[in-house]
């Protein structure tokens, strides 16, 4: 006899199947740069390793339970030449078995809970081992940006948080205006940043590395750019990086000029005091550029050092940062940067933003020319 | 309004033509226990919300500073009693004694405005004298909105149940109560006024429910007070 | 629509109408003051339907905007701020206008013909709700009209995003007052179904001979009255929030922003139960038919509804646990959770062992239930994934977590909806479906909506956070977002080919008789569609599955019929009030939307409570004389034919009602 499938749902099933195979196959990026499936911390990989657990217990159970439907659905099915008027046995139940069943699947879901108690407290107790030169790092979420503080050393910096690889950072998250979500894939699952209480989270890299996060809560109109970068760097350079950070960049005289040697400015002179000059009025009332002290902007006193801008979503080249500087609105609508600071009431402005200054193209070049030297 | 037949397998018995229930309970009184179900969870929300931001900020005001307990304790005495109107009240109407549920009811309905007239004060005084509005601080907030809601309560519950005494008039009184001279105003004279001399012995029950709903409101704020009130005076006390 | 194929059956008519109210009763059951007026819980249900397939259809267009947005890394189809206003009217409509509602209209419809009632127990207030329910959709969706436009804060609307400071907007508004208003809906039915279902039921329809659906039916209604006092208090407090200067969930005057998620997910999470229990009990009504058995373990299946309705209280925080609760809130939340499974697993058991050994017939609704029990698995496998908390760490609040409850929410509630409409379309309107398109809709709805959600659990995991309107290529998620929103189109082209049946087949589809699938239930045993009456007889019911045993069981399990008194059946009064109610309710909430704030023509704030307190006082009006009218009622005598085969009522002179 010719096999013909005679129940469509079957077919259907093996084209739904296929598909998902064809697509699970094409689009399936292990490696990709948020990924949970490529873990590089303790953190990430133990929750890796329980997913792991409940994705082998849950493809049990479908293979069981799964396969026992598509048998039952295939054996019992109407078949043609049939007697339509055929009855089969009124059964009502099997206590027994249900009971046994519901007693099998206790069974396995002790098997993922054990585990799943274990990484309750490692997301949440530095083991004792690691606590030896563990750092320490205070994060506050704003829409839409993070603010890094590390209060061992007494600066900050912003959407770029850089810790030394092989020791454990200690995170403590806060929020001063919306909920925001901290989340670094590879290095631990999220933990949210809420206004009124302090939360915690700690992150290993086991290498160095370059990781992405992003804010995983939905924060406001430009939630999806809210995005950071973590920088995981040797012993020598993390030392290095530290000592770079405390210096001041700018002079203390209240002219804003770079501190950076001339020859190095990379711009003609007159752009770069121009641009320290607009740096001045429109831009120093939120961005600090002391690494001392964090205003309601990003700090900036070492952002020529960064490879990222607008937090984390532009690499830090000259034309986006223009871009980022000229047209803020279009790049993340619904910034504080672009239209001020507003009162509880949500209309009155009390810190005006970039739209009540009108900066010319030159002026935003010579901007832009000066965040470079702020290194 | 519904009869249908008991729960039995007897057809004769599911003929019965009085209001039979499956169950034998009338169908308003179980929407009604429903709603109250419904109601704890509601008051349940509001008084966890008050104890909790109690908790989490034990100084930010001492309420015991502005509370006038003996008032409030008075007043929560009254609705109390109300309560035992009324009972009166509904076995009054059960038994036929239109003219003593109607007695009883007006107890209740004043009782009920003694009650909403110490809240009234008790709010003038809090706002007035202590500068506690909704806005002035979390308890604010909390309070005034759980014992406002809880107010809210009892006057929907006086209105109910001034209805019913509405209802209860004999039926050449619904004249007089239209013109009701300068005692009530006129549009609240003109939405009683059809409800005079409508009651009927079947209504008892729709007393009787109203009268839960009654009783479960005071209960409620034994609830409250305590939750609220008394608890503010356990440091005082000692404990 | 459901009215013209009723009066074509009327009986004799109404005898002797009774005249007394304010105004005159409505008479006219025809027409729009007919649907308007209607207390019959038939025209109601469909009512419900109605709305929440315009609203289905709303919600999926707005999915679909979605899903062309993120067609593409770095689109720019629309702009962020209209992409999160979609969302988050596509997940509000969905649950509340959409889902739920279909369910209503299954339990308005369907749950008193199961039972052998004439009608719900308080048909007025049923009315109340469908129009609360119609109300309160246009109420949300009016938000688009005004400055500033829908809101854009996602269903579950997390402070102190929603606080005028960060949403200054009226949408925000327009979404508190809209979800108000829903929530009567759904309490009033609630209530409604409770008294229907425990007061009701035939003679000797005891609570363990129930039909599965009249199960689910009362127990959702329990979770409803239970779990949305709830949200109706956050809803409060936010309103007090935003209008009147309170701190419960402001930080600066000392509120805890936390306390928000606390009280939506005690009313969000058995919400889940309110959406999936309903498709549970349609799915356990359509099992047992196509395979001509009894449902298995049926004790079993009724008690493990009520465990998942009783643990949906005692699980919320599981939305909550990268919120930094502490270890132990944390494990306790976890481990409950866990549990669930076992409930919803014997569920699943009993399915299968139904299908065992019966005969199984592949007809639309039985593949949109069997498609219903592999999604569901699917679903429940990923819940049971993120009940851990260190894997809800990497998946909560990423496409892995959208991927989740959209397999239980379309694969699980939408396809369980739709073998039910399937399986009572013939009841409801005497006319059949084509079981050849209906399959063809099945198979790109199936096939659609795995290519939508299937890789979204890729997304999930490589990263990919929700309620984000864009995404960098470099992240590596552009393959599986373009297939996605492919799949979501077809699934799209599936839904719409079934509105163009369902329409068709009203009015051109073959007759249906009155029992064309072979059911085992009562609703089963009167005409398609349904008397003004239901049953022209009172049913005396002997077996679980009545039906059933009335064509192959033994005689000492057939059901009884007792003929109507002489007064014939009594039926309630229709009426205005319901719907004069709740437009009071409709005015108050919308004058509460409009407090102090700038509405259009004027563009500055005008209206303080005018508004608000003009709304209360049409609704107390609207109830006084909703009571002064009373029930009302009058008689129908249907065709003694109707009833040949039962026996005379016993006692005459009571109409039973």
């Amino acid at each position: 006899m010719r096999l013909r499938i005679r129940t469509p749902f079957l077919a259907a099933a093996g084209l739904a199947a296929g598909l998902l195979l064809l697509t699970v196959g094409c689009s399936l990026n292990i490696e990709g740069q948020q990924s949970a499936l490529d873990p590089k911390g303790p953190v990430a990989k133990n929750q890796y390793d329980i997913f792991m657990l409940t994705l082998y217990v849950t493809t049990f159970i479908f293979i069981t339970v799964g396969g026992a439907l598509a048998w039952v659905l295939w054996k019992f099915r109407q078949r043609k030449g049939d007697d339509p008027n055929f009855i089969p046995p009124q059964s009502h139940g099997h206590p027994m078995l249900e009971m046994g069943l519901v007693i099998a699947s206790a069974g396995l879901l002790v098997i993922i809970a054990i585990p799943t108690f274990g990484g309750i407290i490692l997301k949440k107790v530095v083991p004792e081992e690691l606590l030896d030169g563990a750092i320490e790092v205070n994060v506050v979420g704003f829409q839409w940006w993070w603010a890094f503080e590390y209060p061992e050393q007494g600066f900050y910096t912003a959407n770029e948080l850089v810790f030394p690889a092989g020791r454990a950072v200690k995170i403590n998250l806060r929020a001063d205006d919306v909920i925001h979500s901290f989340w670094l894939p590879k290095l631990a699952g999220k933990v949210d940043l809420i206004p009124g209480q302090e939360n915690f989270i700690w992150i290993m890299a086991d290498e160095p590395g370059y990781f992405w996060g992003q804010c995983a809560e939905f924060c406001g109109d430009s939630h999806a750019y809210m995005l950071f970068r973590a920088i995981a760097l040797p012993e020598d350079e993390w030392e290095e990086w530290l000592e770079t950070q405390q210096r001041d960049t700018v002079a203390d005289d209240g002219s804003f000029e770079p501190l950076l040697a001339r020859e190095d400015w990379g711009y003609p002179e007159d752009k770069i005091l121009k641009g320290a000059e607009v740096f001045r009025q429109a831009c120093a009332g939120c961005h600090s550029v002391n690494p001392r002290i964090q205003t309601n902007g990003p700090n900036l006193a070492h952002f020529g050092s960064r490879t990222s801008v607008a937090a984390g979503w532009y690499e830090n080249e000259y034309d986006l940062l223009y871009r980022w500087i000229r047209e803020p609105e279009k790049v993340k609508p619904g910034n504080f940067m672009y239209r001020g600071f507003l009162d509880r009431d949500g209309r009155t402005v009390i810190m005006p933003g970039l739209k009540d200054y009108d900066l010319s193209d030159e002026e935003v070049h010579a901007v832009t020319a000066y965040l470079y030297t702020l290194r | 309004m519904s009869s249908h037949a008991a729960n039995t397998d007897d057809p004769h018995a599911a003929l019965e033509p009085l209001k039979k229930t499956s169950t034998g309970i009338e169908n308003k009184k179980l929407a009604m226990w429903a709603f109250l179900a419904s109601d704890c969870m509601f008051f349940g929300t509001l008084i966890s919300t008050h104890l909790i931001y109690r908790k989490v900020y034990p100084t930010v005001v001492e309420p015991t500073e502005f509370f006038d307990i003996e008032l409030t304790g008075f007043s929560s005495f009254i609705l109390l009693m109300s309560s035992l109107l009324m009972a009166l009240s509904v076995s009054a109407a059960h038994k036929g004694n239109i003219a003593g549920m109607r007695r009883f009811l007006l107890g209740t309905i004043f009782f009920g405005l003694i009650f909403l007239s110490g809240q009234v004060y008790e709010f003038n005084h809090f706002v007035k004298d202590a500068g506690l509005t909704l806005s002035s601080s979390v308890f604010g907030s909390t309070f005034y909105v759980l014992t406002g809601t809880h107010g809210v309560h009892v006057a929907l519950g006086v209105l109910w149940l001034s209805c019913w005494t509405a209802c209860s008039l004999p039926k050449d009184w619904a004249w007089y109560t239209l013109r009701g001279g300068r005692f009530l105003w006129l549009p609240i004279r003109v939405i009683f006024a059809p409800m005079v001399g409508r009651y009927k012995h079947e209504n008892a029950l729709d007393v009787e429910v109203a009268g839960l709903y009654w009783h479960f409101v005071d209960i409620v704020w034994i609830v409250i007070f305590t939750a609220v009130y008394l608890v503010e005076y356990l440091p005082i006390l000692g404990f | 629509m459901a009215s013209t194929v009723e009066t074509e059956h009327h009986a004799p008519a109404p005898a002797e109408p009774v005249r007394d109210g304010i105004w005159r009763r409505p008479l006219k059951n025809t027409g729009l003051v007919g649907f308007l007026t209607t207390v019959d819980h038939k025209k109601i249900g469909i009512g419900y339907a109605l709305g929440a397939l315009f609203f289905l259809l709303l919600g999926g267009v707005e999915a679909l905007i979605i899903r062309a947005q993120l067609m593409y890394p770095e689109q720019e189809l629309i702009s962020a701020r209209t992409y999160n206003q979609l969302f988050t009217m596509h997940g509000t409509t969905m649950i509340f206008l959409a889902v739920m509602p279909l369910s209503a209209a299954f339990f308005n419809y369907i749950m008193p013909l199961q039972i052998g009632a004439r009608d719900v127990a308080f048909p007025r207030m049923n009315a109340l709700g469908l129009w609360c329910f119609l109300l309160g959709g246009v109420l949300l969706n009016l938000s688009w009209f005004f400055p500033g436009g829908a809101p854009a804060i996602g269903w579950f609307a997390y402070a102190p995003l929603t606080d005028r400071q960060y949403s200054p907007d009226m949408g925000t508004d327009f979404w508190i007052m809209g979800l108000q208003i829903l929530g009567i809906a759904s309490l009033v039915g609630a209530f409604n179904f409770i008294t229907t279902i425990v007061n009701m039921r035939a003679p000797g329809l005891s609570m363990m001979r129930l039909p599965l659906f009249t199960w689910m039916t009362l127990i959702t209604s329990f979770l409803i009255i239970l779990a949305f006092p709830a949200i109706t208090i956050a809803l409060v407090e936010l309103m007090f929030d935003r209008h009147f200067g309170t701190y419960f969930f402001n930080v600066e005057g000392g509120g805890k922003p936390i306390l928000w998620q606390h009280l939506f997910w005690i009313f969000g999470h058995p919400e889940v139960y309110i959406l999936i229990l309903p498709a549970m009990g349609i799915i356990s009504e359509i099992l047992p038919v196509f395979s001509r058995k009894p449902l298995f373990g049926y004790p079993l299946i009724v008690f493990s509804g009520a465990v998942i309705g009783f643990l949906g209280f005692a699980v919320w925080s599981h939305h909550m646990f990268t919120t930094g609760l502490g270890v132990v809130a944390t494990t306790a939340f976890a481990f409950l959770t866990m549990l669930i499974a076992i409930p919803t697993g014997v569920k699943i058991f009993n399915w299968i062992g139904t299908m065992w050994g019966g005969r199984i017939r592949f007809t639309t609704p039985m593949l949109f239930s069997v498609g219903f029990i592999w999604m569901f698995m699917m679903g429940g496998f990923t819940g049971i994934m993120h009940s851990s908390p260190p894997v809800d760490a990497q998946q909560q609040d990423t496409y892995f977590v959208v991927a989740h409850f959209h397999y239980v929410l379309i694969g699980g509630s939408i396809f369980a909806l739709f073998a039910g409409m399937y399986y009572w379309f013939p009841k409801v309107t005497g006319r059949l479906m084509d079981d050849f398109v209906g399959k063809i809709v099945f198979y790109l709805m199936f096939v659609g909506f795995n290519l939508a959600f299937f890789p979204m659990h890729i997304l999930g995991m490589t990263g990919m956070p929700r309620r984000t309107h864009t995404y960098k290529s470099e992240m590596g998620w552009d393959q599986s977002n373009f297939w996605s929103t492919i799949g979501a189109f077809i699934l799209g082209v599936g839904i719409l080919i079934f509105v163009i049946q369902i329409v068709y087949a009203y009015y051109k589809g073959r007759k249906s008789p009155k029992d064309p699938w072979d059911s085992r239930t009562l609703e089963w045993d009167t005409d398609s569609p349904p008397k003004e009456y239901n049953f022209a007889y009172t049913p005396v019911i002997h077996a679980r599955d009545q039906v059933w045993e009335d064509k192959y069981g033994v005689e000492a399990k057939r059901m009884e019929k007792i003929a109507p008194g002489k007064h014939g059946i009594h039926m309630p009064d229709q009426s205005w009030w319901p719907l004069i109610t709740s437009i009071g309710l409709f005015i108050a909430c919308l004058g509460m939307v409009f407090h102090k704030q700038p509405i259009p023509l004027t563009a500055e704030a005008v209206f303080g409570l005018e508004i608000v307190i003009f709304g209360l006082v049409a609704t107390f009006v609207g109830m006084v004389a909703w009571a002064l009218e009373g029930p009302g009622g009058f008689h129908l005598h249907p065709d003694p034919a109707e009833y040949a085969d039962a026996t005379p009522a016993p006692e005459d002179g009571h109409g039973h009602h």
